[in-house]
């Protein structure tokens, strides 16, 4: 392989529509997060590796790029936007009254498997609310969570609610070793019906198992709440969701937000409400968020806190494609003509119209008719004519 | 979405079987199985579109969402791992992953760091693991139960059937690695986009499964 003309694996450069696309979901975000009072942050890119393994933080040390330092310190490129900003939060912003409200707008790299189509470099946007628990906290953020995915111009799609506290009840309620819970979680996680009944049989004698079984089926509307509810016989966490949930209908976003209480991911990381964001026309969640309020203490200044981050480049994938614009006019201009073939130009939609660079006319209409513009504006002598190609 | 569901299935034996399952269920499979020149196969009387493909290629169908549905046997799923739902054992194509040593020889009856030869490296590597047993693995692409005919391994984990193909090379099955048999798989984001079409299909496959 010729190292000097490829990118790596899992980069690549990105032009024209690529570009305009992440650019105007990105606007569209971070316009939306300043609207909400969140206040930018921009951290390293690179950092030392012993940040990221913080409280029950979910990243595998394969996931991260690493890079060794002179003096022989593993550094990551950033693996994740959230860690950094516990650790600001905890340390640089600690005097500030809480709660903070924090946005970023940036490029996080992991090392994905190799021939798997994946991106070791993603671009995220999202929030991060520090300091602040409960259910207006909560309510805030899924409703940022939902206004973003619209902000962003998107129409069908979900934000899905789950809550790693209605897992931790049931599991309480049954004597199981931790090993068989864990394998427990990660079958309800995959949706592994099959394996999840096989690995319950012997504990099928103990009514909280019940609940479990059903748990990777408890997903949709807000009915599944109900079904949860007969299945486990009350529990403060379903109670806590349809409170919350009562709370985003009322204010008018109900028809977005479904449920899986089967959402059962990074437990040891989320400590509440967990939810993503679905979108049709992408394969996987674009969206994905919850409650960390065990992140910013590892640091040195206990915060309850939340957020969320939008993969950029899935959510622009979802948008119709913008038509590009065309150029239509080159400028050809002579001597002292520079002025006022700038004053032309700024006026125009930008990319109709370009400055020709040629001295000879001649060769100006020959480079239009290549990059197939109609018609050439001639400034000259004060004067001013277009010619049509 | 008006569009019907796509199904992505393994090529060859899992096919046939899958196909069976689906006409059993009374979906009529004639495009399946008179695929001419198409690559989409309309399901007549329910909307489902198929497509064929090699086993590894299915799951990173399901994962990147071009499909919704899969299936595909836990060999290649314990290899290749993904991120998508494992709805539903189909129970066809069973098998089983096995480590397998020369007849006589005593596989843990050294402190050496054995070599273990298999064309799933992944599901090798992972059982070792959870064995808490350092092991070099080397791959092999074709007939894995020469390497330790000529000296290159000291075992081999290896799907195992019925145990003939080792027996007439002089290998036994010491120990069962991990069932196998063929899965049904949903991309995690069409089962929560498309929940009542998935479910439906799901259920039909369940209700055919119970009458066996």
């Amino acid at each position: 392989m010729n190292y000097t003309v490829h990118t790596p694996e899992g980069t690549r450069d990105r032009l024209f529509a690529e570009c305009r696309e992440r650019r105007q979901v990105q606007r569209a975000l971070t316009a939306l997060f300043r609207r909400r009072s969140y206040a930018e942050i921009i951290t390293p890119e690179v950092e030392f590796y012993d940040l990221f393994l913080q409280s029950g933080n979910p990243l595998p040390q394969e996931a991260m790029l690493k890079i060794i330092d002179r003096s022989g310190k593993i550094m990551v490129m950033r693996p994740d936007c959230t860690t950094p900003i516990a650790r600001v939060a905890a340390t640089k912003l600690r005097t500030l009254p809480l709660p903070q409200r924090l946005y970023y707008d940036q490029t996080v790299f992991r090392s994905g498997d190799a021939h798997r189509g994946g991106s070791s470099e993603i671009a995220q946007c999202g929030v991060e609310l520090i300091g602040a628990a409960g259910k207006k906290a909560d309510l805030e953020m899924v409703a940022l969570a939902v206004d973003a995915l619209k902000a962003a111009g998107l129409e069908r799609f979900h934000v899905e609610l789950g809550h790693v506290g209605f897992f931790r009840e049931l599991t309480a309620r049954v004597d199981m070793p931790a090993e068989a819970a864990e394998q427990m979680r990660s079958l309800i996680e995959g949706k592994n019906f099959a394996a999840l009944n096989d690995l319950l049989e012997p504990y099928d004698g103990q009514p909280a198992v019940r609940p479990l079984r059903r748990l990777p089926y408890l997903f949709g509307g807000a009915e599944v709440l109900d079904e949860a509810e007969t299945l486990s016989g009350g529990s403060d966490a379903l109670d806590y969701l349809r409170d919350l949930y009562g709370e985003l209908k009322h204010a008018g976003y109900g028809d977005h937000i479904r449920f899986d209480l089967g959402l059962v991911h990074q437990i040891d990381y989320y400590t509440g409400v967990v939810f993503r964001g679905y979108v049709e026309g992408a394969g996987d969640a674009v969206l994905s968020g919850g409650r960390y309020d065990k992140l910013v203490g590892a640091f040195g200044r206990p915060a309850q806190a939340t957020g969320f981050a939008v993969d950029v480049d899935a959510v622009a994938a979802c948008l119709p494609a913008a038509a590009p614009v065309r150029l239509e006019m080159l400028i050809h201009y002579g001597d002292g003509e520079f002025a006022r073939a700038l004053a032309v130009l700024d006026v125009r939609e930008p990319g109709s119209c370009e400055l020709s660079p040629c001295r000879a006319l001649e060769s100006t209409l020959s480079l239009a008719r290549e990059k197939g513009a109609s018609v050439v504006l001639v400034l000259e002598n004060g004067g001013e004519r277009l010619v049509e190609v | 979405m008006s569009q019907n569901l796509r199904i992505a299935l393994t090529k060859g034996r899992l096919q046939d079987k899958a196909v069976s399952l689906f006409e059993a269920m009374g979906l009529d499979c004639t495009p399946i199985k008179n695929p001419g020149r198409r690559l989409i196969h309309t399901i007549p009387n329910y909307p489902l579109d198929g497509v064929l493909a090699k086993a590894p290629d299915v799951i990173t169908y399901v994962e990147h969402g071009v499909c919704d549905l899969g299936i595909a046997g836990k060999d290649t799923i314990l290899e290749q791992g993904g991120a998508f739902y494992e709805v539903l054992d189909l129970g066809f194509g069973k098998c089983r992953f096995a480590l397998a040593v020369k007849e006589g020889s005593d596989f843990y009856g050294t402190y050496k760091t054995r070599r273990i030869a298999s064309k799933y490296p992944n599901v090798a590597r992972a059982f070792f693991a959870r064995k808490g047993m350092d092991v070099d693995i080397i791959k092999i692409e074709g007939s894995v139960e020469l390497a330790p005919i000529l000296g290159l391994a000291d075992a081999i984990v290896d799907i195992v059937e019925t145990g003939a193909t080792l027996k007439e090379n002089g290998l036994v099955p010491i120990e069962t690695v991990a069932p196998v048999s063929a899965r049904l798989i949903v991309n995690t984001a069409s089962m929560k986009l498309r929940k009542a079409e998935i479910q439906d299909f799901i259920a039909r496959c369940e209700r055919e499964l119970e009458k066996k």
